[in-house]
């Protein structure tokens, strides 16, 4: 019997191995911390200065919505807030393969006995925990600088966020280990991503600038928006896991 | 077994490889020849990093699979970078990619010890000198117990003692059915212990001599 088959019986499963390189990416964060602080101070940053581009009375807290030329409020916060979002979702992203790619650590990875999917869903699930804990900072303090409450229909926004990110990362994962592999990878990785990027964003920003709106959950379902997102989920969840192979080879 | 049937590979516009037939046995397989000769090209053709544009390679008789996880699982490749990562220690990595290749974590202990390392268990790997890296890599490539090992340069940055620790565990981890590729420059030292030898000289096939010596000239 050979070494391999063998080894098959006792070894760790597709979801142990993704969990286990997902772990190491979030290790190998946490000791460098160079792209959650980056990523944060991009969206603390953006968001402080887009507070002092619309006049005081344009707050949220005002009960008389105000316009902003023809524009309602609530439609340019729900902007404000998915650009920010877009943005620094890009910056971690264009890093993402930076750890394998300044040690040669691709070449081990990619000769692993795992599933190139697998590869994909272990990036794909550090980059989702890395722009979790960036929304989770970003979005109070957004709220807090424009006045938006939303009383007990945060968990819409909740849901909204959620469709959105996962999407996001997909297509994120999927051209950062494309943009990686050329030499203005940083680049490239937005001016890839974006245009796909482009549907995603608007259903965001118009799901959420209903919930701004005053809506509740049945009137921000009713446009068909989170159609969008769901679908645009399903579809990039699996191309994805199956396009991350070709990506890789080289 | 491993075989080269018309092998050409290039970067580009330049030819690494070409018209390379090779047929390796289970060994020590030392790939010797100047820089630039194709010595690593050779290694990643073989590991499926470096997908050459005309030829085959053919393992126990059968052409693999694309992205054949069972042939993975066999194999490891330790090339010109470390193959690390830099924030996690030397025992964190070598945990990492034994258990990705389904191989006994057990065996990162003794394998630290027998190649040196074992003061250096904690370090992170970004903190070492390029001799200590180097000597990681090789345990990296080791710990996963592979039948075909590929070292591109083990000895590189190595002072005498710590290339005889590399070439102990080299041979340690040999076994009747294993093969080594090892490719170097400096060829006096793997020639003390390899089975086998392919020089390569930018390009192909040009003889076979005692001790299966394969020379590629261009």
């Amino acid at each position: 019997m050979s070494v391999a088959a063998v080894r098959t019986g006792n070894e760790a499963g597709f979801v142990s191995k993704t969990l286990l390189l997902a772990r190491k990416d979030l290790v190998v964060e946490a000791r460098g911390r160079e792209t959650l602080p980056a990523m944060l101070a991009f969206s603390f940053a953006v968001t402080l200065l887009l507070a002092f581009t619309l006049p005081p009375e344009s707050s949220m807290r005002s009960d008389v919505p105000f316009v902003v030329g023809t524009v309602p409020v609530a439609q340019v916060l729900a902007g404000y807030l998915w650009v920010t979002i877009l943005f620094a979702g890009l910056i971690g992203f264009a890093r993402a393969f930076e750890v394998e790619r300044a040690d040669g650590a691709i070449d081990p990875l990619v000769m692993a006995p795992l599933d190139r999917s697998g590869l994909f869903a272990a990036k794909a699930l550090s980059n989702l925990v890395t722009l979790l804990l960036v929304q989770v900072f970003l979005v109070p303090t957004f709220g807090l600088l424009f006045g938006v409450n939303l009383g007990g229909r945060w968990f819409v926004l909740i849901v909204v966020i959620a469709l959105v990110d996962v999407g996001f990362v997909m297509v994120g994962t999927l051209f950062s280990a494309l943009a990686a592999q050329t030499r203005s990878r940083e680049l490239m990785l937005p001016i890839l991503a974006l245009p796909i990027l482009v549907p995603i964003f608007i259903a965001a920003t118009e799901l959420t600038a209903d919930l701004f709106a005053g809506g509740g959950m049945g009137e921000v379902a009713a446009r068909g928006w989170f159609g969008i997102l769901i679908a645009s989920d399903v579809i990039f969840s699996v191309v994805g896991a199956l396009a991350f192979e070709f990506v890789v080879e080289r | 077994m491993i075989e080269l049937k018309g092998v050409r590979a290039v970067y580009g516009k330049t030819i690494a490889l070409d018209k390379v037939n090779l047929s390796i046995t289970p060994g020590i397989v030392g790939l010797y020849g100047p820089n630039g000769s194709g010595k690593s090209t050779l290694l990643r053709v073989v590991a499926g990093l470096h997908r050459p544009v005309l030829g085959q390679i053919v393992f126990d008789g059968a052409q693999p699979r694309p992205n054949d996880e069972n042939l993975r699982r066999r194999m490891s490749y330790a090339g010109h970078d470390a193959g690390l990562y830099g924030r996690l220690s030397v025992e964190e990595n070598l945990r990492l990619f034994a258990t990705l290749w389904g191989a006994p974590t057990e065996r990162v202990q003794p394998l630290l010890e027998q190649i040196g390392l074992q003061d250096r268990a904690r370090s992170r790997v970004d903190e070492l000198s390029a001799g200590l890296k180097r000597r990681a890599s090789v345990a990296r490539a080791l710990v996963v117990e592979p039948e075909i090992l590929l070292l591109d340069e083990p000895f590189a940055s190595l002072d005498d003692a710590a290339a005889d620790l590399v070439t102990a565990s080299i041979k340690a981890w040999h076994a009747p059915g294993r093969t080594a590729i090892i490719a170097t420059h400096g060829a006096k030292r793997l020639k003390s212990f390899a089975t086998t030898a392919i020089v390569l000289r930018r390009g192909s096939v040009a003889s076979d001599r005692d001790r299966q010596v394969t020379e590629v000239i261009a």
